[in-house]
């Protein structure tokens, strides 16, 4: 589903955010991506995205070399690929249902459909109740499960998140991720950066870790996953 | 939630048959062009200003294009009418006179003759205050007799030329004058009006473009962060652009119609007092308003100004916004 191939990364600041990582990633796993602060997570997790492009190296994307990709196609990349970023999240001018169907609105789907899988969405992250409320008036935990909601709406064969439990407290965090959970359990592939390493620990998955850019362990599939 | 890891994707945009893909891209459209303009009338003091700078600087070349259209017109009257003055040798005799005057009168070319003597020119010339003084310390007439020949209505100026040519080649005919002259100069003077429509024209519609595009600007820089999240969940560069243009569109094609109901304004307030002026003049000519066709033109080059103008400011902006 994601092969990186000794990618480096290399800012126009001069920092090198990453240098020759290579992984893979299975179609329905899951993993998580630790490291200290600046290790290069949120650089990794852009690279799938497309949000930056590797200076060195191949990032392959649900077969597509995302370094060939023509920049006409990334927007259709990107849906392709649910996406949680701690920052620009939700849109506050509109409502709960409104921005989970903003994947939908944008791919053409019909209004029908929609409405069904908005309410899906938001079934699945336990907020079928407050679609017509804005997202403003909702708790930082509710808020982030609407940006999963709508990460997860338009049915992604993988999900990312950037430390989608940020300031959460450890109560709402395991729920949390007990949610990404469920969507491996039904065949999405799933990637977590995150600092909690307790809660890493207790989800027994594979741990990929990153430090001043390299990764230090992970990489290889079998021990990633014999380790945690 | 997808049932099946690989094909779970493809049940959202890949798999739309043309038809549907077509319908959604229609449908899109539809939605952002009535939501832009619900967006702009939901901020009605802000908007109104701006489609206000577009109708007063499209109103300026409006009302000057209908002035000069309407004083074409006004020429139009009296190019047609084309009557000529002809001036008879001093030394004619009156036998000589009524021959010549006959003579004009046969001509297929001519309508109506009219004879004014040296003494009845002197007559209408004292009714002038002044000059009658001037005149009396002269101890003859010096004014020579005259025909009035009046072509048909609605004669053209090569034939009026040839019509000039032939009486001025007749015995004891000193000068024709054609009572064109001022014609002649108002219709250069329309001439330069028109250009002086298209240069204005093409200033204010460079100033559209630049409001157009500095107000898109002002609400690309407000949604900076609503077109970071729509790229990063696979929003196209023309999914992003569209609100903006449809936007630029509305504040042009408004601004047009402000227009027209301005130049509209101006016409009812200004064709009374221009009816009068003509009656003074015994003048059949009233204040024609904008035609249709300019009117079409004047609305849909405004919308096209403001789509320009947004365009113009979305290539600049709006692609250097990337999540
Ligand atoms: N746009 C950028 N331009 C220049 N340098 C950058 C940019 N983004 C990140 N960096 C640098 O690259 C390095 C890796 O950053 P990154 O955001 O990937 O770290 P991280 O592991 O996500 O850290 P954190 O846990 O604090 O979020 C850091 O040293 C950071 O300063
Ligand atoms: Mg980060």
């Amino acid at each position: 589903m994601v092969r990186f191939d000794r990618v480096s990364k290399r800012y126009s600041s001069g920092k090198e955010a990453l240098s020759g990582v290579s992984f893979e990633l299975e179609h329905g796993e899951m993993a998580f991506l630790t490291g200290h602060s600046g290790a290069g997570k949120s650089t990794l997790l852009k690279l799938m995205m497309r949000m930056e492009v590797p200076t060195r190296g191949e990032v392959v994307v649900d077969g597509s070399n995302l370094s060939r990709l023509r920049e006409g196609l990334v927007p259709y990349h990107r849906r392709k690929v649910g996406v949680v970023f701690q920052n620009h999240q939700l849109l506050f001018d509109r409502s709960v249902f409104e921005n989970v169907a903003l994947p939908l609105l944008i791919a053409g789907t019909s209004l029908k459909e929609t409405g069904r899988r908005v309410r899906a969405a938001l079934d699945k992250v336990g907020l079928l109740g407050k679609e017509k409320l804005n997202p403003i008036q909702l708790s930082g935990g509710e808020q982030q499960r609407i940006g999963i909601a709508r990460a997860v709406v338009n049915k992604p064969a993988l999900l990312i998140a950037d430390e989608p439990t940020g300031n959460l407290d450890p109560e709402l965090s395991a729920e949390i991720m007990n949610l990404f959970s469920h969507f491996q359990q039904v065949g999405v592939t799933v990637l977590i950066a995150t600092h909690d390493i307790a809660l890493v620990e207790r989800m027994n998955k594979r741990r990929l870790i990153l430090q001043n850019g390299q990764m230090i362990a992970g990489q290889d599939f079998n021990s990633g996953a014999a380790h945690a | 939630m997808p049932e099946k890891t690989t094909t779970q994707h493809g049940a959202s945009a890949a798999t739309l048959g043309a038809g549907e893909k077509f319908s959604a891209y229609f449908r899109n459209h539809q939605m952002v062009a009535v939501e832009s303009l619900a967006k702009l009338l939901s901020t009605p003091a802000s908007s109104l200003l701006t489609w206000l700078v577009i109708a007063i600087a499209l109103t300026l070349p409006g009302a000057l294009y209908m002035a000069v259209n309407n004083l074409q017109q006004l020429s139009g009257h009296f190019e047609a009418s084309g009557q000529m003055t002809v001036f008879l040798a001093t030394d004619i005799r009156e036998t000589d006179t009524n021959a010549l005057r006959l003579k004009l009168g046969s001509l297929d070319q001519v309508n109506k003759v009219v004879y004014v003597s040296p003494e009845q020119a002197l007559e209408e010339f004292k009714e002038y205050g002044g000059i009658s003084e001037a005149l009396s310390f002269l101890d003859e007439n010096p004014l020579p007799a005259v025909l009035l020949v009046e072509p048909p209505l609605g004669i053209d100026k090569d034939e009026l030329n040839v019509l000039v040519a032939q009486i001025k080649s007749f015995k004891h005919v000193d000068s024709v004058q054609v009572d064109m002259a001022w014609v002649e100069r108002l219709l250069a003077l329309l001439a330069l009006a028109q250009r002086l429509v298209a240069v204005v024209g093409v200033l204010l519609a460079l100033a559209i473009m630049l409001v157009v595009g500095n107000t898109i600007r002002l609400s690309i820089a407000a949604r900076t962060e609503e077109i970071r999240v729509i790229k990063l969940v696979g929003g196209t560069n023309a999914y992003v652009r569209r609100p903006f243009l449809y936007t630029g569109f509305w504040y042009g094609a408004i601004g047009g119609i402000l227009a027209w109901l301005m130049l509209g304004l101006c016409w009812i307030l200004l064709q009374g007092p221009v009816a009068d002026i003509a009656a003074l003049y015994g003048a059949d000519f009233y204040l024609q308003p904008l035609p249709f066709t300019p009117t079409c033109w004047l609305i849909s080059s405004a919308a096209l100004l403001g789509l320009l103008g947004s365009w113009w400011s979305v290539q600049r902006h709006l692609v250097a916004i990337e999540p």
